[in-house]
């Protein structure tokens, strides 16, 4: 009776994986691929959408989707075990466990207390300036360091506003939200700005690699990003405080409390100053020496450093390290890469094309559109960088420029303020509990507009400039 | 599930109570101290929170040992602490209870849930867990893991589409607090038919009427005008149990369909207990049982005893 129970409850726990392997076997083994499509892409597109399934619905851990896409190509045949193996692993995929492991670095130095500190000098008490920094810092830091390591410095700063602010965070749940998703949106809008702004843009420089449309500098990727970023901060100020309507206007002994709390850190200290140091010059070797040595090499020399210097044990890092994403991200550009060489992805885009050449008739219109709203709308469900990941080899096949349609692929990736799902960001304040999901619709729809309008400016008026 | 249908000894029995929130829970973590309380039985508490998406999951790990620095607790912990608070009020006059300190730096994370240590905790047998992930997996984990007797859910946790899996696959018995009103007083239903469960349920209704003097009724219903043998036999079994403690009973015999009949009986002014279904777990899974549709269609707390 109780193996019953064991059997009905492992179905009702994995019944997703169970509808992804039925669907599977019911494409290979009953559906005729597309007379223009050839069975190797056929069977990359199956593998792709049997991984989309799992990866949202989550019945495996993600280290299994990894595998599983990895060895579904050598099992239907599509490419050898030698050539998904050298597939698998990339500067990309570098950068990100680079990144990954960079942030647990930074984090662990307790400059959290300094950020805060510098924060609090520059805004004063009014939360309307408060809220304005938090955005403001927040995009500018996570254009270099990565959105989830600013969200998980700024964090204890805004809750601990807000806790001194009310005892009960939820009575003030207008400052609540303004404060956390300042940070958040804040940390999102300026993930786009560079290419150490998250894990997705570096994978959309691999993709431009991979297909032959030519390399950008981290340079020129700030020249054409990083005007939207600017342009968006004050905006966002002005919807967070528009939409949440802080209950208190000014936070005067809420940020007295704070600095009495950040003073008891003392000076700032040589270990700290040595960890900055170091950053700035995992900085200065993205910004001169990419294109050489490759973003993930720096971020790993990087890590290197911080390890020699024992500003970090390898264990902390081994321990808070997600190597599950890592994993997943190398199999997934290694899918990504064999729907080019297939040519699954150039089918899906010619039918796409196809599809919607009679709706709209300019390419570009319908090539930059195609590629925003398929990205936007993915990455609030999926995950930015899993988005790019997917969606990339598709829209770089529409036609047209592939670095322009790039360049907006990645920057809707970031457009996921719908949900808690898209962003690190965005799970991170909403895991403190004191944010909904309906506060993300409430002020998302609003950031999603200002996105969309502010990246048609950009490609309108700014990208012709350059 | 080894239990079913032995003599149990109160002594040994494990109650888990699920809470959500200070704001929601009161309630329910009340009705499961004074249930506790009445069986003699140790408590658990555990707090079943969301479980961030995999793909940032480090991140809100990083974000949470860093918060920890800044003395923020988890809201998981949080809502640890008041449940202690609360059971701290509910016995004023427990005195090792009072002695209980909580404190969430002390926490010991095994087998996927963070449990908080609590220091002289000797005779309260008070246990304080958290958990992330889906509800029913979380609860189950935690019935199998430390051999609960009873699981406490509230109302507001009870959300209908979640009755079939509650009741299937928690290897415990499950008391669901529907529209629970401390205030109110109650009738206790227990419904009775000739299957191997009633016989708990009637012991456990025993229990609870006498520490808690509610008026008891039995509730027979048969789908055809006659009452077998099995059914008659069960009901005059049940009133002697009854009479032998020394609770009145009032016993009804009904015909018409079961659900329909138990739910239209209990009204809103009853708490139902009632045997788990001893149907092949197959069948349960695919055509449901009395306890399924009968949680799903009453609105009174209700007990479905395994």
């Amino acid at each position: 009776m109780n193996s019953y129970i064991d059997i009905l409850f492992w179905i009702r726990q994995k019944k997703w994986l169970l509808i992804a392997l039925v669907y599977g076997m019911f494409m290979h083994h009953v559906v005729t691929p597309p007379p223009d499509l050839n069975p190797a892409a056929f069977d990359a597109l199956i593998i792709i959408s049997m991984a989309l399934i799992l990866i949202i619905t989550e019945p495996l851990p993600l280290p299994a989707i990894a595998m599983f896409m990895l060895f579904m190509q050598v099992v239907l045949g599509i490419d050898s075990a030698n050539n998904v193996a050298s597939s698998f692993m990339n500067d990309a995929v570098f950068f990100i466990m680079g990144s990954l492991m960079l942030a647990v670095a930074i984090v662990s130095q307790g400059l959290d207390k300094r950020l805060a500190l510098g924060i609090i000098t520059l805004t004063g008490h009014k939360t309307w300036r408060i809220v304005a920094g938090f955005t403001a810092i927040s995009a500018i830091l996570a254009s270099f360091i990565g959105e989830h390591t600013v969200a998980a410095m700024m964090m204890p700063v805004g809750l601990t506003l807000v806790r001194y602010a009310h005892k009960d965070p939820r009575k003030v749940a207008g400052l609540t939200a303004a404060l956390l998703f300042s940070i958040a949106y804040g940390a999102t809008i300026g993930s786009i700005g560079t290419p150490s702004g998250g894990g997705r843009n570096v994978i959309m420089m691999n993709y431009w690699a991979e297909f032959g449309a030519g390399s950008v500098t981290y340079l020129e990727w700030i020249k054409y990003v990083y005007p939207m970023v600017l342009f968006q901060i004050p905006i966002t100020v002005f919807i967070l405080l528009w939409t949440f309507k802080p209950e208190h206007s000014n936070l005067d002994s809420a940020v007295r409390k704070l600095v009495v709390d950040v003073a008891r850190a003392g000076k700032i200290k040589g270990r700290e100053w040595l960890a900055i140091f170091l950053f700035i010059l995992v900085f200065l070797g993205w910004v001169f020496l990419s294109e050489d040595f490759g973003l993930g090499i720096i971020a790993l020399l990087g890590v290197f450093l911080y390890l020699s210097f024992g500003l970090v044990e390898w264990q902390e890092l081994n321990r808070k390290t997600n190597w599950g994403v890592i994993l997943l991200f190398g199999a997934a550009i290694s899918i990504g890469i064999q729907m080019n060489q297939t040519g699954a992805a150039e089918w899906i885009a010619h039918v796409i094309i196809t599809s919607l050449g009679n709706v709209i008739d300019n390419p570009a219109v319908l090539q930059g559109s195609v590629s925003v709203l398929l990205t936007g709308v993915m990455s609030n469900i999926l995950s930015s960088s899993a988005t790019v990941a997917v969606v990339g080899p598709i829209v770089l096949d529409l036609g047209g420029d592939q670095i322009l349609i790039g360049f907006a692929t990645a920057i809707a990736s970031a457009f996921g303020y719908f949900t808690a799902v898209a962003a690190p960001a965005c799970t991170i304040i909403y895991s403190s509990g004191l944010v909904k999901s309906k506060d993300f619709l409430r002020a998302g729809w609003k950031m999603g507009v200002l996105s969309l309008v502010s990246l048609l400016g950009l490609s309108l008026l700014w990208w012709p400039l350059l | 599930m080894t239990k079913t249908n032995t003599p149990f000894d109160p002594k040994s029995l494990k109650f888990l109570t699920a809470v959500s929130s200070a704001e929601y829970s009161k309630p329910t973590l009340k009705m499961g101290a004074l249930i506790a309380s009445v069986f003699d039985a140790s408590h658990g508490v555990v707090y079943v929170g969301e479980r961030a998406s995999e793909f940032h999951g480090s991140s809100v790990n990083l974000t949470r040992q860093n918060l920890d620095n800044w003395n923020i607790i988890h809201p998981g912990l949080e809502v640890l602490e008041w449940a202690l608070q609360e059971l701290k009020a509910l016995s004023p006059d427990n005195e090792e209870l009072a002695k209980i300190q909580f404190n969430p730096d002390h926490v010991y994370e095994e087998d996927g849930r963070v449990r908080v240590i609590l220091p002289d905790d000797k005779g309260c047998r008070i246990e304080l867990v958290l958990r992330e992930g889906e509800l029913v997996d979380q609860l189950r984990k935690e019935i199998q893991l430390e051999g609960y007797d009873l699981a406490i859910i509230g109302g507001s946790q009870n959300k209908r589409h979640l009755a079939h899996s509650i009741l299937q696959y928690l290897p415990a018995s499950v008391f669901v607090l529907q529209k629970f009103n401390p205030q109110k007083k109650y009738k206790l239903l227990l419904l009775v038919d000739d299957s191997s469960a009633t016989s708990k349920s009637i012991e456990w209704g025993a229990m609870i009427a006498e520490k808690l003097g509610w008026p008891v009724r039995t509730l027979t219903v048969s789908k055809t005008k006659r009452f077998g043998a099995g059914y008659q036999g069960a009901a005059d079994k049940a009133k002697a149990y009854f009479d032998s403690r020394g609770i009145e009973v009032e016993q009804f015999f009904l015909t018409g369909d079961p659900v329909r009949t138990f739910v239209e009986f209990a009204g809103d002014n009853h708490f139902v207990i009632m045997g788990a279904s001893t149907l092949n777990p197959v069948k349960q899974f695919l055509f449901g049982s009395k306890p399924i549709q009968t949680l799903k269609q009453t609105d009174v707390p209700i007990v479905i005893v395994r």
